[in-house]
C-alpha cells in the first residue's frame, strides 16, 4: 500500500495545514439563518396588531379601541372623499361601519365596495381609525370585464356592503 | 452545454453534451407552449373586472409557483430514495440537487410577480402576512439547502447531509399553501386547488392558466434534465481529477 500522508516540501519544512475552507456557503447559511429570523420576527410583530372586522372592534377581546388595530371592512358606496391629499371614507361589515381617515391615497385597487384592511389606531375620542396604511384585499374571484357589462344592471342593484 | 471529458492523454479527447434527441423534442414544445401562454396570456385572455390588465400576471406567477412546489417535491423524493435505498445512488441526489437550484429560480420569479401584482392590486409591494412570510421562508430555506449542498467533502457526504435537509424543508410546503386558511391573510385563497373543489376563474382566464402551468412544467423538465447531466459530469471531473492525483501519488512513492 502505498503512503499517501503529507509529503514534505523540497525545502524539507512541513507543509501548511490545509486552511481553505469552503467559507462562502457558510456565510450563506449564516445569511439565511438570519434573514429567517428577522422574517419570523416581523411578521410576529405585525401579528401584534389585532386583525379585526368592523363588527368585532370593541366587542371582540383583543379589538379594543385604545390598541393599534388592523381592520378588516368593505369599503361603503358613496362614502370616499378626497381632499389636500387625504382621503376620509367609511368600512362597515355585518352592519357595523366605522369612519377612516387615512393621511394620504390609497393606491392599488381602492374603490368603493371592496374589501380593505386598514391598519392604525383610533382617535382620542374613539369613534374615528386614523389608518397610516391601507391595503385592498382582492378575493379568489376572477371575473372579465365584459361579463361585467353584462351584469351591469344586476351589479347596481346588489348593495356593496351587504 | 458541453464540456470536456479529460481522457489519458493516448486517447483523442471527447465532448460530451447534456442534449439528446428526447430533450431537444422537450425543448421545442416548451417554446412553443411558452408561445402559447404569450398569445393567450397577452392576447386572447380578457382583463379581469377589479385588476384589470394586471390579471395577466396570475399566468406567470401561478405557474412558478406550481413548478416551485413540484420541484422541491421532486428534491424531497428524491433525497428520500437516496437516503433509504441500499444503493445510495448519486442520481438521486444530484436530481434532488439539480431540482432545488430550479424551484429558487422559480420561487424568486413568483415573489417577483407576485410583489408586481401587490403593489398594483393592494397598493403594497409587500406585507408580513402569513402566505408571504411563509414563502419567503420557504424561498431561503431552499437557498439555505444549496448552500449546505456546497459545503464540501465527499460526494456521499454532501448527498447524505442534504438529502436530510431537503427532506426538512419540503415540510414548509403544507405550512405555506394551508397559510392563508390558518391566519387572517392578505392573500386570497386558492381559486383553483382548493378542497371544496370549487374553481372561481372564469374560462378563458382558466385556459390561459392551464397554458401558463403546462408551458413552465415542461420547462421545468427540460432544466432539470440538462442541470442533473451537467452536475454528473462536474461529479465525474472531481472523480477524475481525484484519481489522477491518487495514481500519481502512488507512482511517486514506488519510484521513491
Amino acid at each position: 500500500m502505498t503512503d499517501l500522508t503529507p509529503r514534505t516540501r523540497p525545502d524539507g519544512e512541513q507543509p501548511a495545514p490545509r486552511t481553505r475552507r469552503k467559507w462562502l456557503p457558510m456565510v450563506l447559511i449564516a445569511a439565511v439563518l438570519v434573514a429567517g429570523g428577522v422574517m419570523v420576527t416581523q411578521f410576529l410583530r405585525s401579528a401584534i396588531d389585532y386583525y379585526c372586522n368592523v363588527d368585532e372592534i370593541g366587542e371582540r377581546s383583543g379589538c379594543d379601541t385604545d390598541r393599534r388595530l388592523r381592520i378588516q371592512g368593505v369599503v361603503d358606496q358613496g362614502s370616499v372623499e378626497s381632499a389636500g391629499g387625504d382621503t376620509s371614507f367609511t368600512v362597515s361589515f355585518n352592519e357595523a361601519t366605522v369612519p377612516i381617515y387615512y393621511d394620504g391615497e390609497p393606491g392599488g385597487i381602492f374603490k368603493e365596495c371592496i374589501p380593505v384592511v386598514v391598519h392604525g389606531t383610533f382617535d382620542e375620542a374613539g369613534t374615528t381609525f386614523l389608518g397610516d396604511r391601507v391595503e385592498v384585499k382582492h378575493s379568489d374571484e376572477y371575473v372579465s370585464v365584459n361579463d361585467e357589462r353584462l351584469d351591469e344592471a344586476d351589479d347596481l342593484a346588489v348593495d356593496c356592503a351587504a | 452545454m458541453t464540456t470536456t471529458t479529460p481522457a489519458p492523454a493516448t486517447t483523442p479527447t471527447r465532448t460530451r453534451g447534456t442534449g439528446t434527441t428526447a430533450t431537444r423534442l422537450l425543448g421545442i414544445a416548451t417554446v412553443v407552449m411558452l408561445g402559447w401562454l404569450v398569445a393567450f396570456g397577452l392576447g386572447f385572455s380578457p382583463a379581469d373586472r377589479d385588476q384589470d390588465e394586471a390579471v395577466r400576471i396570475m399566468y406567470v406567477h401561478v405557474p412558478t409557483v406550481w413548478v416551485a412546489y413540484v420541484a422541491l417535491g421532486v428534491t424531497a423524493l428524491c433525497s428520500a430514495l437516496y437516503l433509504f435505498t441500499k444503493k445510495h445512488s448519486l442520481g438521486f441526489d444530484r436530481f434532488a440537487g439539480a431540482s432545488a437550484e430550479i424551484a429558487v429560480v422559480f420561487m424568486a420569479l413568483t415573489l417577483v410577480s407576485g410583489m408586481l401584482w401587490g403593489k398594483i392590486t393592494w397598493g403594497v409591494y409587500w406585507a408580513w402576512d402569513a402566505r408571504l412570510t411563509s414563502f419567503a421562508l420557504l424561498f431561503i430555506s431552499t437557498i439555505g439547502y444549496l448552500a449546505v449542498r456546497s459545503l464540501g467533502g465527499s460526494h456521499q457526504q454532501r448527498a447524505k447531509r442534504s438529502a436530510i435537509v431537503g427532506l426538512l424543508v419540503v415540510l414548509e410546503i403544507p405550512l405555506v399553501h394551508w397559510s392563508v386558511r390558518l391566519w387572517n391573510s392578505l392573500h386570497q385563497e386558492p381559486s383553483v386547488l382548493d378542497t371544496d373543489g370549487d374553481v372561481s376563474i372564469e374560462g378563458l382566464m382558466l385556459f390561459s392558466l392551464f397554458v401558463g402551468v403546462i408551458a413552465f412544467t415542461l420547462l421545468y423538465v427540460w432544466l432539470l434534465l440538462h442541470r442533473t447531466r451537467s452536475m454528473a459530469m462536474a461529479d465525474l471531473l472531481d472523480d477524475v481529477g481525484l484519481d489522477q492525483a491518487l495514481a500519481d501519488r502512488r507512482a511517486e512513492g514506488a519510484s521513491s
